[in-house]
């Protein structure tokens, strides 16, 4: 006999970035970006080699006055792969968020998107980050997103930049709770790490249900995220000789 | 609402004990807090410090109390990498506890099911079974139960099959509840209905299912009924609460795995009779909708005993098997059945047999019926052409008796020719029979 056994079948936790590159974000902030992507792969392999419920897959949306897949639009790929391939974004162009919205929604389906994946797929994550206005109608891409049954369940986070519009950010989530915000690019970068590596431990090992939960919705990924954000309050640990 | 604050390299800690410790490093973090590496000022000892995210906690007192019994009540077995200090209670302030630093050469579950880790023999994989029942049957008898079983909890030696069991913080006393129902997929379904709270009876659920996963490889509820695309809580508590399914039910074969994608099912066909059964009785319908039937720890621990020495190489191709006992066992594409085997007293209501052929192992636990020392071999089954023999392993004289009235006397060392219907006394009335097989 041949006990010699394959990887279990897993669930899919699809995390999906949504990054503005526009030309405002050149410079520090796109620096801040790349390197906390970076970053942030080492943790999330991690993570998924530990867990034996779901396994992580990664998207990545660079939006200017273009929408691009840098991980490729017609499959996920695992934060290996990603850190395999990694290239640093470049900024420049509008910020055409609702094209964003509109193209995230096409890819969140099952039939033709992301989400077709043999052992099913468990709620996602989606992140946005964005450092201005949107330059179109963001409305009409937020308002097909909205409709989206992955959107529904799906842990949605921010990170808003310097002149980013916040309430447009706290739309996206539907929770005010899980929309950050900073001016320095030094906190950006942890920022960043920081909300993209709790939202995916959320998302992908599920919270132990806890019975006198009264208030939370357990589908709502959302609350389990900015409830362990809250937890974690002090984490964004600062060095000796940072600004404030 | 207290802030968590992170702890710093050399920061010092108030242990509720009057003692102190440093902090060295980070060792892990995850959805409940951090864990860190720690001295003991006093012993120069290093250890692990699980530091709290505390506004998790609706009470931090209650739970801070609770960990203090437990650390006075004092850990179940050796298997369990348990609370040993608290940090000094500090109102509004985070706290945590010391425990022992894992050693290494330990891998965790989670990477044994990724296929990150393997066990190096059938033999060592089965020890990890044995060695998980009895852990938890300690941890019941000193009147606990874990409440959050899963396979986040269990590391093992990939050698040797120990096992250490770890995040303690939210095992209970009869009758007490933690707050936590447990993790997705571990749940008993009547806790996943909300019917009821964890207790000794739903961490029974929650051990067969690590159980199966340890040897199939494969959750024993997902199959072709639980293949949909999106598996969000509204399909958790169907499939793991209100219409749960074995994939291997006896009677029901909806839920079978699907060919390509449960691609560790076929380990299934590899394992006897009685651990297919074993399975059958802990995940059939009674046992899912109405938590009957389940086994108890010292049930699986002897169904596992007769597992461990089932492990033989056939005797028509040499590859390693489980062999049956009592009928054929299909290794490949050949039948094999032993000329018959040693039968002793039912343990717990489950069947003891070692099947005679060559190589076959038995362990104190098969000699001295108050044992359960699945380590200490006992004897040995060998063969010589046209004969098997037992050898003596053990420090006791055995008293042979054949059908005839005949006896004789084996001590250490020495083989027993195996005859039909032969009783051996192994001492302490602990007779087996020699069943010969038709």
């Amino acid at each position: 006999m041949d006990l010699t056994k394959v990887p279990t079948v897993r669930r899919m936790c699809p995390v999906i970035f949504l990054l503005d590159t526009s030309g405002s974000m050149d410079g520090a902030p796109i620096g801040a970006v790349n390197a906390a992507i970076e970053g942030v792969l080492p943790e999330l392999i991690d993570m998924s080699d530990s867990n034996a419920d779901n396994e992580i897959k990664v998207a990545i949306m660079a939006f200017d006055s273009e929408i691009r897949w840098v991980t490729g639009d017609s499959d996920l790929i695992t934060p290996q792969e990603l850190r395999d391939r990694w290239n640093d974004l470049d900024a420049d162009g509008l910020t055409s968020m609702g094209e964003a919205f509109n193209e995230l929604h096409n890819k969140l389906s099952v039939s033709h998107g992301f989400m077709k994946n043999a052992s099913g797929s468990v709620a996602p994550v989606l992140f946005l980050l964005s450092d201005g206005e949107p330059t179109d109608d963001y409305q009409y891409g937020l308002n097909k997103l909205k409709q989206n049954n992955w959107y529904k369940v799906a842990a949605r986070v921010a990170i808003g930049y310097g002149d980013s519009n916040d309430d447009v950010l706290r739309e996206f989530t539907g929770n005010k709770e899980t929309v950050l915000h900073t001016n320095n690019p030094k906190d950006l970068k942890k920022m960043i790490r920081f909300v993209a590596v709790t939202s995916s431990r959320v998302a992908s090992q599920g919270s132990s249900s806890v019975s006198d939960d009264g208030a939370n919705s357990p589908d709502d990924n959302t609350q389990n995220v900015a409830t362990a954000i809250q937890a974690q309050g002090g984490a964004l640990n600062a060095d000796a000789d940072e600004d404030w | 609402m207290s802030e968590f604050v992170r702890l710093q390299k050399d920061q010092q800690i108030n242990l509720a004990d009057g003692g102190t410790a440093t902090v060295i490093g980070k060792l892990g973090e995850g959805g409940q807090g951090v864990v860190y590496r720690v001295r003991l000022d006093d012993t120069g000892e290093e250890k692990a410090l699980k530091w709290y995210f505390v506004s998790n906690f609706n009470n931090p007192r209650k739970f801070y109390d609770h960990l203090a019994e437990n650390i006075e009540v004092g850990s179940p077995s050796s298997s369990f990498v348990w609370p040993e200090k608290l940090t000094v209670w500090n109102y509004d302030a985070p706290f945590g506890y010391v425990m022992p630093i894992m050693p290494k050469g330990y891998e965790s579950f989670s990477k044994f099911l990724n296929a990150k880790a393997y066990f190096n023999s059938a033999n060592a994989m089965v020890n990890a079974g044995l060695n998980m029942v009895s852990a938890f049957k300690a941890l019941h008898y000193k009147g606990y139960n874990y409440q959050d079983l899963n396979d986040g909890n269990f590391t093992i030696d990939p050698n040797t099959g120990k096992v250490l069991i770890c995040d303690n913080d939210n095992v209970m006393g009869h009758g007490q509840y933690s707050g936590v129902l447990g993790k997705a997929r571990y749940m008993a379904p009547e806790v996943v209905r909300g019917d009821k709270q964890p207790d000794k009876l739903t961490d029974r659920y929650s051990l067969a299912v690590i159980l199966f996963m340890l040897f199939i490889g494969e959750h024993p509820l997902e199959g072709q009924k639980t293949n949909v695309p999106a598996l969000t809580n509204k399909y958790d508590k169907k499939f793991f609460g209100t219409e749960p399914l074995f994939i291997f039910d006896a009677k029901d074969k909806s839920n079978a795995p699907v060919p390509g994608l449960h691609r560790n099912a076929g380990m299934w066909k590899y394992f006897p009779s009685f651990v297919k059964e074993a399975f059958q009785k802990s995940f059939s319908q009674e046992s899912l909708l109405s938590g009957r039937g389940r086994l108890l720890e010292e049930e699986w621990f002897n169904v596992l005993m007769r597992l461990k020495s089932s492990i033989v190489k056939c005797p028509n191709c040499g590859e390693e098997i489980f062999m049956e006992s009592d009928r054929e066992t299909v290794c490949n594409s050949h039948k094999v059945k032993p000329v018959g085997y040693l039968n002793f007293a039912k343990r717990s209501n489950q069947a003891v047999t070692v099947p005679i052929v060559g190589g076959a192992v038995l362990y104190d636990y098969h000699v001295n019926s108050a044992s359960e020392d699945f380590e200490k071999i006992a004897a040995v089954i060998k063969e010589k052409p046209g004969k098997f023999g037992l050898e003596n392993k053990t420090n006791r004289n055995w008293l042979i008796t054949a059908p005839s009235g005949k006896t004789t006397t084996k001590q250490t060392g020495e083989t027993l020719v195996l005859g039909a219907n032969f009783k051996i006394d192994f001492g302490g009335g602990n007779i087996a029979t020699v069943v010969v097989n038709s």
